[in-house]
């Protein structure tokens, strides 16, 4: 029976040490229930932060007239922004042809399956009257990039939750026998979600075509959703959104978040899940190659959207580009563009920063900059509107978050958490039978 | 310590300077009249000019809400535009300040006077002095009087005045005539100013394409420019000079900003091809769910079939 992938002693043997390994973290045990425990009484009282917005309106936010976009907004780009990493991961570099990337590409798609779930939700807590959500499907007009937002946001949701399954359902064939001592439900599921592989060479191949078109179609779409994010400013004629280059220029800004939420991922399931074996220091090592070459790209593009309007300066570019160089947000500002960017790209370029523990404290500090970079994208163009507003109260043209935004965008990290964990916990964070085959062709290399 | 109570004293004095510009009237404008009697027609007419050309600034009369301007506009029904004489609000409105528009060639001599006659119903004391007879010195004791007319073949506005006294009517000659053009947003000034010839005509081309309603009808006014001289005569009238326009909506055809029914094809076709296309391509995926499970399933029962068990495989 040849037509059976994994049928030999010697490779169930394989797939047996590979199983023991990165099946011994999928168990639901007291570090699991305790950490949920700590994450959802997070996210209650974050909850209750929403609650409290839910009845008295927007009010309770620091958003007023000048500054309608506030913290929520810039949370849901970044939170777009780092979901665009499963397609960087998997897409780019798979498709390409980098075997290394294989065991951490479930990782990958775990972090932007996360995101972009709750990127739908940001959305909605900055909405004063969520209960007209379904306006947006029934009066939606398509010239709309808010729609069109909304659309590929879904899609690119379904899309990552298919790239994420479907190259596991071999997975959870193989795991299904050997889950004693899990509760019932769990093998009940794993039971249920092999769909009878048999790891059959048709089943394979069958496989092989739904990812091939997933791996295909993930790339427009991840595309899409963040340059129709970024749309949703550059098609307004507002100074500091007015740019051609929004689309890439948001894009690259993506690639460095997402590699850096992989990155700590990574280190996070290598140290706590003992996967020091799979994900080893070549693997750091090329994400920290992958790493440097995003931030490189980002910070041409950075190059390109301050350097033109700053030689032009026009007069609301000068306003808006003398606030963010000089004025009230230079520390914000210059603070991001060197610890978000150029001092990790410096220190990258040396190889014992691309050791894992390095690597992890490096993207820490990208992956905050990241999130501030957006709020310094979204909300400081808004305190000067093109029309000349007389009589205006001050708090209406300062914007500072206030306590209860700032909880409801906790909660949105703390679900983004919650997935995470669940979807790591319950199943195996690296793909076995594609390790299995890995050493396969590593082994006849070697002989 | 000189110089902070020097900037101190500045500081405080500025405000009383911002108060203490009075809007001046030369003396020869102050006291000069309407040509009609205010009645209530010119007063109806008043409010409709008065809602479209001032009420965005000064409100409602009577109601003091009028926009917050430096310095403020003011409440037409009150003391403060009120103690004006009717020649002070006449210059005013005509000649502007600041952010008080011009509406010299916005509102005819005319119209302006109706703005007047509505201003003044908020006033009760007030008792209209209206000036007597034309004054023109060229033409002493005649009543001075315009009439247009649209010659199609040249393509020219013909302005008409003459002078009517006991002893007949001659024309008017040598008088600076303006003629201007109703639009959108105020008046607009057609040809350059002309003066009237030996039989009282001046001609005025029309510019080729002046758009007209749907039957090319325009609103021309006619004044001299030298009122002194020979009064402050103005003609209002209705020709057939422009270029039929019928307009169209902008939301009547297709368009970005339009509603989602009348957006452009192409985007229509653009959001609906790529949606349609990457969502077959999702459902086409899930068949290959369906299609593994079949191939499992086939198996599975081949195996049991194989090794002759009886027991059903799991799943
Ligand atoms: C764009 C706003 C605006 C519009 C439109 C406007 N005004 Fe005014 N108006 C003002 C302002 C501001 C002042 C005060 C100007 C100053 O004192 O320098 C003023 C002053 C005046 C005054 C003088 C008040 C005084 O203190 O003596 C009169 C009379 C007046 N407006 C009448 C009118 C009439 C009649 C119209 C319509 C035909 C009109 N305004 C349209 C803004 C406006």
């Amino acid at each position: 029976m040849d037509e059976i992938r994994f049928n030999t002693p010697h490779e169930k043997g394989k797939i047996d040490s590979l199983a023991s390994d990165i099946l011994k973290s999928v168990r639901i045990n007291a570090g699991f229930l305790l950490w949920m425990t700590f994450l959802f009484t997070l996210l209650a009282a974050c909850l209750f932060a929403y609650i409290i917005q839910l009845r008295k309106g927007l009010g309770v936010t620091g958003l007023r007239d000048f500054t309608s976009w506030g913290m929520y907004i810039a949370n849901f780009v970044f939170f777009v922004a780092t979901s665009l990493c499963g397609m960087l991961i998997s897409s780019v570099l798979g498709l390409i042809g980098y075997n290394w990337v294989k065991p951490i590409s479930r990782i990958a798609e775990i972090i932007a399956i996360a995101f972009a779930a709750v990127a739908g939700l940001v959305i909605i807590s900055d909405m004063g009257r969520p209960d007209r959500l379904p306006y947006v499907f029934l009066f939606g007009r398509v010239q709309s990039p808010i729609l069109w937002d909304v659309t590929v946001v879904t899609t690119y949701f379904v899309l990552s939750m298919l790239l994420w399954f479907f190259p596991m359902i071999p997975d959870l064939a193989i795991a299904k026998d050997r889950l004693e001592g899990r509760p019932k439900f769990l093998i009940r599921a794993y039971e249920l979600l092999s769909f009878r592989w048999m790891h059959h060479e048709v089943q394979y191949r069958i496989l092989g075509q739904a990812v091939r078109i997933l791996l295909i179609l993930i790339i427009p779409t991840a595309f899409a959703i963040h340059t129709v994010t970024s749309w949703l400013f550059a098609v307004t004629p507002r100074t500091g959104w007015d740019s051609t280059i929004f689309g890439p220029y948001f894009i690259s800004g993506a690639f460095v978040s997402g590699a850096a939420a992989v990155i700590i991922a990574m280190y996070f399931f290598r140290v706590n899940y003992k996967l020091e074996k799979y994900l080893n220091a070549r693997v750091f090592e090329r994400m920290g190659r992958v790493m440097i070459l995003v931030a490189i790209v980002y910070l041409y593009f950075n190059l390109n959207e301050f350097l033109v309007p700053a030689y032009k300066l026009k007069t609301g570019d000068a306003i808006h580009l003398r606030e963010l160089f000089t004025g009230h947000y230079a520390m914000l500002f210059w603070g991001i563009q060197l610890i978000g960017l150029v001092i990790p790209i410096l220190l990258l370029l040396f190889r014992q920063m691309r050791k894992p523990l390095p690597m992890m404290i490096i993207s820490l500090f990208v992956l905050c900059a990241s999130w501030f970079k957006r709020y310094i994208i979204v909300v400081p163009p808004q305190a000067h509107p093109n029309l000349p507003v007389q009589n205006v109260p001050v708090e209406w043209m300062v914007y500072s978050p206030t306590l209860i935004e700032t909880a409801v965008t906790v909660a949105s990290i703390v679900l983004v958490l919650i997935i995470i964990t669940i979807l790591s916990k319950l199943f195996p964070v690296i793909p076995i039978w594609e390790m299995a085959e890995e050493k396969e062709d590593a082994e006849r290399i070697i002989q | 310590m000189k110089y902070t109570t020097g900037v101190i004293i500045c500081l405080m004095l500025l405000p009383s300077f911002a108060r203490g510009q009075d809007w001046v009237v030369p003396d020869d404008r102050k006291g000069r009249l309407s040509t009609f009697p205010f009645t209530d027609d010119t007063r109806k007419e008043g409010e409709k000019l008065y809602q479209v050309n001032c009420h965005s600034c000064h409100g409602d009369p009577g109601r003091n809400n009028f926009i917050a301007l430096q310095p403020p506009p003011g409440d037409p029904a009150t003391e403060k535009i009120q103690r004006n004489s009717d020649g002070e609000i006449f210059h005013k409105v005509s000649a502007g300040r600041g952010q008080m528009p011009s509406f010299r060639s916005v509102l005819t001599t005319d119209e302006i006077w109706k703005v007047v006659s509505f201003i003044r119903s908020f006033n009760r004391s007030y008792v209209q002095k209206v000036m007597q007879v034309i004054t023109s010195s060229a033409y002493p004791g005649a009543i001075i009087s315009m009439k247009l007319a649209y010659d199609e073949a040249t393509k020219q506005v013909l302005v008409i005045a003459s002078a009517t006294s006991e002893t007949g009517t001659v024309p008017v000659t040598g008088a600076g005539v303006r003629l201007l053009a109703a639009r959108y947003f105020g008046k607009m000034a057609v040809d350059e100013e002309k003066t009237t010839d030996v039989n009282g005509v001046a001609t005025f081309s029309v510019p080729e394409g002046l758009r007209g309603d749907t039957a090319g009808n325009i609103g021309f006014s006619a004044m001299f420019t030298d009122e002194a001289t020979f009064g402050s005569v103005s003609k209002d009238t209705v020709l057939m000079a422009g270029m039929p326009v019928i307009p169209v909506s902008l939301t009547a055809n297709r368009a970005m900003w339009n509603t989602v029914r009348k957006a452009p094809v192409w985007i229509i076709l653009a959001y609906g091809l790529g949606v349609l296309a990457v969502w077959g391509f999702i459902v086409l995926v899930m068949f290959k769910l369906r299609d593994i499970f079949t191939v499992g399933t086939a198996l599975s029962e081949n195996i049991s079939a194989s090794h002759g068990q009886t027991e059903p495989t799991k799943n």
